[in-house]
């Protein structure tokens, strides 16, 4: 089994990529996050095999324990050590993903089962349904809401997820380092058609910001 | 007179093994038939049972798991249409957490304890009963609603606003709200009940500091239901509110707030996998040791741990809410909270490696399981912290990388030592031994099966694979990763039908186990095999526990312990004191009856009504639900007969604990705790509701000089109430006739009742706004417990007039003035409550 | 040896992380308040009020698993050990919650 794990691992940088792979990130805070779980995974191995190691070893011959050290020592001391450097590492990512400082602010509007998006266009602000346009290596400030029931909006290469609640507005920061276009879809269960809730993110060149909308609330 | 001294107990004289055992045999054992299954209250009886249904129920919840194999197996499977697909994967969630685990453990829990105790029965032999039938035709109205194509499908934790009446519009919420609510009474019942059993049921001179670890486990996990479930029942009758009465509690257009429900749902979620993962440990510390021939280590610490648990995961209930826009410093304080969690745990899994190092592990089937066990949860639980960790749980969240970690946890930290512990007990269970071979190939089908499925599972989560899709026409890259997880879930089910098979062949066929087949030293193997309904012949003191169950087995079976044999045709226990178990008094539990499940059909009666949307009709269902309890407590008192009995030679002990706690009153302290953590909640939601919650302000009350002028009122009449009580208590117990106080009691009490319907008719419409309807709530709470206080006290007066109320016999009276102090503090913070309210606008 | 009864010695038990359970609430109570009310905009000493109001329960806690540690052996004589073990947990506990609370963005 440990040999799969291992064997996952090329396996994954190499064929495990695809337009909703949280592994190939296209921004910078997808990339942090991205980082933060190989750091993750990386660790959790390490720990994985080190008691798989000591739970191997119990089968040999009976052993004088000193039970301070088994329980405290490593029970207490040394897992909240691991544990704190977790936490602080989280919370060094955690606040770096924040919406700090400026980002140009676009709105996406979720209903059952689709999402209508507002942003910047050549005529002033424009509406699209199921597309969202944003201008590449800017950080962007995605206002969500909802008119129904709670849905939840992930664009996996561009940063992280966040709801869209009824009632409340939440702000995500997600970020494309280069113009192209990224799948999203609505990760929080949300009735009959929420597999098929996806959306686009076309991120445009900053030369060309804001952008032509032709074809308005059409998705290509 | 002073308490004896355990540890000077003189030992009974020797009898003959058999007649003893024929003696106990007539008082103690089930009804002849079918009709003697209905009516049994044995422990041993109903925890089997339990699991033997918990098994069943795991069976389709297995099934269904299947099914949703079988539609991802493929993109675009035409297998399950999306509606079906949405019904199957939230019944096989809720199937698995309400209607498998939670009754897996307390079956186990309760089929143990009172023999690693070394005692007869639970505290509470009916309430067991009651609990297994209102699980049963809990669990029966689930399925039934899944063959009628009704069932829930909002998903295990039925988020509103989509388990609302707009977008749920059937009944299939409604099944859930109640179902769920019907069943988990099994789960307050029996918290209630193993609560009270480990602390004063324990055999003399048992410390609490000494006692199996196992028990240690239950008790944490028994705190933990307690102040679990009222969270999550409040949650459901909230919601079945909104649904049924138009009460927005969690409606944003009408100032109510969807996140309401989660915290609420939470709050319960989360404490709940511990509550899970306590009693699986529990059965780790206890096979561990035995099977590595040492002790375990670090007892001590393991105690801390499970204490830290207990507390921790309450602590943590909003990582499950990491994505709903909370803000950061909330988000840290959450976040460090579920680093702190894994800190307990790993004390836990370090003891054991220790015990398997100081020790000369076996590797008999059990170890095999441990074996999975370890292998299995230590990454989920790794999986765990990588999830508390919040910018990686804002890509994994919602994912099959949940899934995965979920199963991980569940299966490894409950699955594998539920096996562990099944085929450990088997031969205690069934007085057989086991076929070799079958069950080794089932382990493998299992291991490789499940990691097979699940391992995969991150992967297709990290690839961007949401969580409850039937279909993924668009992304083909993850085709080949379902595949395969499908394929290997069917090999675990193979396994698990192996482990089926395994079993029945060892019930049926398996060769006669000698008495204690491992060896074990605790209690629970100092008897025959399987054991009869009494458990011990003789109950053992502190000598007979330190010989272990090799030693002890056959002096206990001659009556040389304590209380022995049943010459009064009496089902008679010990009552000993929390902390180090000295002797307190000998407790009489009730022979079998058919009550428990005539209760549990008149509530079901209620749930059933409910159901069908006659809400005229059900509260008059009630009406038998109050009688039956009526008839349940005069039996309980009936059954009183005040001749002090010899447990010992020269050693008399009270039938009554002489002004000292009873049984009743512990169970009706660990019940009103419930009760003050559902309170808690409520008091929770108005303040979420009055500050947190965004939406359309609460308009005016326009409560004025009546609405003050009766709650004080009612306050004060209540003060009466209890000092009546009292009043009546103090001439009781100096043997004077206190009908005239009890009369007054009730009078005032009712009286009460009708100040606050004044104040209910004054109130605003609860269909208004969000925080008129937290605010009609709050004053139904408050009528309830006036309308169960005028009842308490009614049922003083009744005994007062059979002459069934004397000295030394007031435990009904006790008990109603216990819950009349409960009913006032409530209804001052009540009132205190929606005055803030009211002043905070 | 001092007598105490097993309900006492269950609450000295659970006493330390009750202390941590009642500090957790107020403080996370506290900080929802706070955001409505606009706290970590005012400052208090070094502090802005926010934080003080979400430090001040923690160190109340925190100060009560001292004195009962201190307490411990005296009441509790040779069954103090659990106890002892539980108002540690209560301490860490509450030091460990807190401190993130110190360093992150409150609102
Ligand atoms: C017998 C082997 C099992 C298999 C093959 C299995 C498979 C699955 C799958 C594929 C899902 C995901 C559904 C989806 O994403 O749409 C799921 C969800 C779930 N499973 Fe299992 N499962 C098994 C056993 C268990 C057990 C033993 C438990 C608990 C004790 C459990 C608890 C859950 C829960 C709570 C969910 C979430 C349901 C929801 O999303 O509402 N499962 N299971
Ligand atoms: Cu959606
Ligand atoms: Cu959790």
């Amino acid at each position: 089994m440990k040999c799969a794990a291992l064997a996952a691992v090329p396996l994954v940088l190499s064929g495990c990529t695809g337009p909703l792979s949280t592994l190939s990130p296209s921004g910078p805070i997808a990339q942090d996050i991205a980082w933060l779980w190989w750091a993750l995974l990386a660790g959790a191995a390490l720990l994985a095999l080190m008691v798989f190691v000591l739970v191997a070893l119990g089968f040999g011959r009976p052993r004088e324990v000193a039970e301070g050290r088994w329980v405290f020592g490593m029970g207490v001391w040394f897992s909240l050590a691991v544990l704190t450097l977790t936490l602080a590492g989280a919370l060094w990512i955690g606040e770096r993903m924040l919406p700090h400082g400026p980002a140009l602010e676009v709105h996406a509007h979720a209903r059952q089962w689709s999402w209508s998006f507002t942003h910047p266009g050549t005529t002033g602000r424009t509406e699209t349904e199921g597309v969202l346009h944003i201008p590449a290596g800017r950080p962007v400030d995605v206002l969500l809401t909802s008119s129904d029931v709670i849905h939840s909006f992930w664009v996996p290469q561009l940063g992280g997820k966040m709801d869209a609640i009824p009632g409340r507005q939440n702000r995500l920061r997600i970020e494309a380092a280069r113009p192209g276009t990224y799948e999203g879809l609505c990760a929080e269960f949300c009735g009959l058609e929420h597999a098929s809730m996806r959306f686009e993110v076309i991120a445009h060149d900053p030369a060309a910001w804001p952008p032509l909308l032709t074809m308005e609330g059409s998705r290509p | 007179m002073s308490p004896p001294d355990v540890t000077a107990i003189p030992a009974n004289p020797p009898r003959r093994a058999l007649p003893l055992h024929r003696e106990l045999d007539r008082v103690w054992r089930n009804g002849p038939g079918l009709w003697g299954q209905v009516t049994s209250v044995s422990h041993t009886t109903l925890g089997l049972r339990f699991m033997a249904t918990a098994f069943v129920f795991f069976g389709i919840g297995g099934l269904l798991a299947m099914l949703i194999r079988a539609q991802l197996a493929t993109p675009q499977s035409a297998f399950l249409d999306t509606a079906l697909y949405n019904q199957i994967f939230t019944m096989h969630g809720s199937i698995m957490m309400f209607l498998f685990a939670i009754p897996m453990l307390e079956g186990l829990a309760m089929y143990l304890l009172p023999k690693m105790l070394g005692t007869r029965d639970l505290a509470f032999p009916r309430l067991s009963a009651l609990g297994y039938w209102c699980y049963l035709l809990g669990g029966t109205i689930l399925i039934a609603a899944l063959l009628a194509g009704v069932a829930p499908a909002d998903g295990w934790f039925m988020y509103t606003p989509l388990s609302g009446k707009t977008y749920s519009p059937g009944i299939n919420a409604d099944v859930w709200l109640l179902g769920v609510t019907f069943v988990e009474i099994s789960a307050l019942a029996a918290a209630i009940e193993l609560m009270v059993s480990i602390l004063r049921l324990r055999a003399p001179g048992m410390k609490l500091t000494q006692m199996p670890l196992f028990a240690w486990y239950i008790l944490g996990t028994a705190a933990m239901m307690l102040a679990g479930f009222p969270p999550l029942i409040l949650g459901s009758v909230l919601l079945e509110m909104e649904r049924a009465f138009g009460w927005p509690f969690f409606d944003p257009e009408r100032g109510g707030d969807p996140l309401l429900w989660q915290h609420l749902f939470w709050l319960f979620g989360h404490p709940e996998v511990y509550i899970i993962f306590l009693p699986a440990a529990g059965v780790l510390s206890t096979v561990i040791p035995v099977l590595c021939r040492t002790t375990i280590v670090g007892y001590g610490a393991i105690v801390a741990a499970i204490l830290g648990m207990v507390f921790l995961s309450f602590g943590l209930w909003v990582h499950h809410m990491f994505t709903v826009g909370i803000p950061h410093l909330a988000l840290a304080f959450f976040s460090a909270a579920s680093m702190l969690v894994a800190v307990p745990t790993a004390v836990q899994i370090f003891a054991w490696i220790g015990t398997m190092w100081r020790g000369r592990p076996e590797l008999k089937l059990p170890m095999l399981y441990i074996l999975g066990f370890f292998f299995t949860f230590v990454m989920g639980g790794l999986t765990g912290v990588m999830l508390a960790v919040v910018p990686f749980n804002w890509q994994a969240h919602d994912t099959a990388f949940v899934t995965a970690h979920l199963h991980y946890v569940l299966i490894g930290g409950f699955v594998f030592p539920m096996l562990a512990g099944v085929t450990w007990w088997m031969p205690l269970m069934s007085g057989r031994r086991r076929i070799k071979g079958l069950g080794e190939a089932a382990f493998w089908l299992i291991l490789i099966g499940f990691h097979g499925t699940f391992f995969l599972m991150h992967l297709t989560g990290l690839m961007g694979m949401p969580r409850r899709i039937p279909t993924y026409a668009d992304n083909p890259e993850w085709m080949w990763l379902n595949l395969s997880s499908s394929f290997f879930g069917f090999v675990m089910t193979i396994g698990f039908a192996l482990f089926t098979i395994d079993l029945i062949l060892q019930a049926g066929f398996g060769k006669r186990s000698v008495r204690d087949p491992w060896q074990a030293p605790s209690l629970d193997w100092a008897m025959a095999l399987p054991p009869p309904n009494y458990n011990f012949a003789s109950l053992p003191g502190v000598e007979l526990q330190k010989e272990g169950a090799g030693g002890a087995m056959l002096k206990l079976a001659r009556g040389e312990g304590l209380l022995p044999g049943a010459p009064r045709g009496r089902r008679e226990i010990l009552v000993t004191s929390v902390g180090t178990a000295r002797l307190e008094h000998v407790a009489l539990l009730p022979f079998n009856t058919a009550l428990p499940l005539v209760l549990a059909l008149a509530i079901c009666a209620f749930v059933l009504l409910m159901l069908a949307g006659f809400y005229a009709l059900a509260p008059v269902a009630l009406i038998p639900v109050t009688g039956l309890i009526w008839a349940w407590a005069r039996r309980a008192v009936a059954s009183v007969d005040a001749a002090p009995v010899e447990v010992a030679p020269g050693l008399l002990l009270p039938v009554h604990p002489e002004g000292g706690t009873t049984l009743t009153q512990s169970g009706l302290r660990c019940l009103l705790f419930a009760d003050g953590t559902f309170f808690a909640s409520l008091l929770f939601g108005l303040a979420f509701l009055s500050l947190v919650s965004p939406g359309p302000p609460l308009p005016a009350w326009g409560a004025d000089q009546k609405v003050l002028l009766s709650a004080l009122a009612g306050l004060s009449l209540l003060v009466t109430g209890g000092l009546g009580a009292r009043w009546a208590l103090g001439r009781v117990e100096s043997g004077r006739p206190a009908g005239a106080a009890l009369f007054g009691w009730v009078i005032v009490n009712l009286v009460a009742l009708v100040a606050l319907a004044a104040l209910a008719a004054g109130l605003p419409d609860p269909t208004r706004h969000a925080g008129d309807a937290v605010r009609a709530a709050l004053v139904a709470y408050v009528g309830l417990h006036i309308t169960i206080a005028v009842l308490f006290s009614a049922f003083a007066l009744d005994l007062a007039r059979r002459g069934e109320l004397a000295h030394g016999r007031a435990g009904a009276l006790r008990n109603g003035w216990l819950w009349q102090g409960y009913t006032l503090a409530a209804a001052a913070l009540a009132t205190a409550a929606l005055w803030a309210q009211e002043a905070a606008l | 040896m001092r007598q105490v009864g097993g309900m006492v010695w269950l609450g000295w038990l659970i006493a330390g992380p009750t202390a941590w359970a009642g500090a957790f609430s107020v403080a996370y109570g506290l900080h929802g308040l706070g955001c409505e009310l606009g706290w970590p905009a005012l400052d208090v000493g070094p502090l802005s009020l926010q934080r003080m109001a979400i430090a001040l329960p923690s160190l109340a806690a925190i100060l009560l698993c001292l004195v009962l540690l201190s307490r411990v052996k005296a009441t509790l004589g040779p069954e103090a050990g659990l106890p002892r073990l539980g108002l540690w947990i209560g301490l860490i506990a509450t030091l460990y919650t807190m401190a993130p609370v110190l360093v992150a963005t409150s609102c």
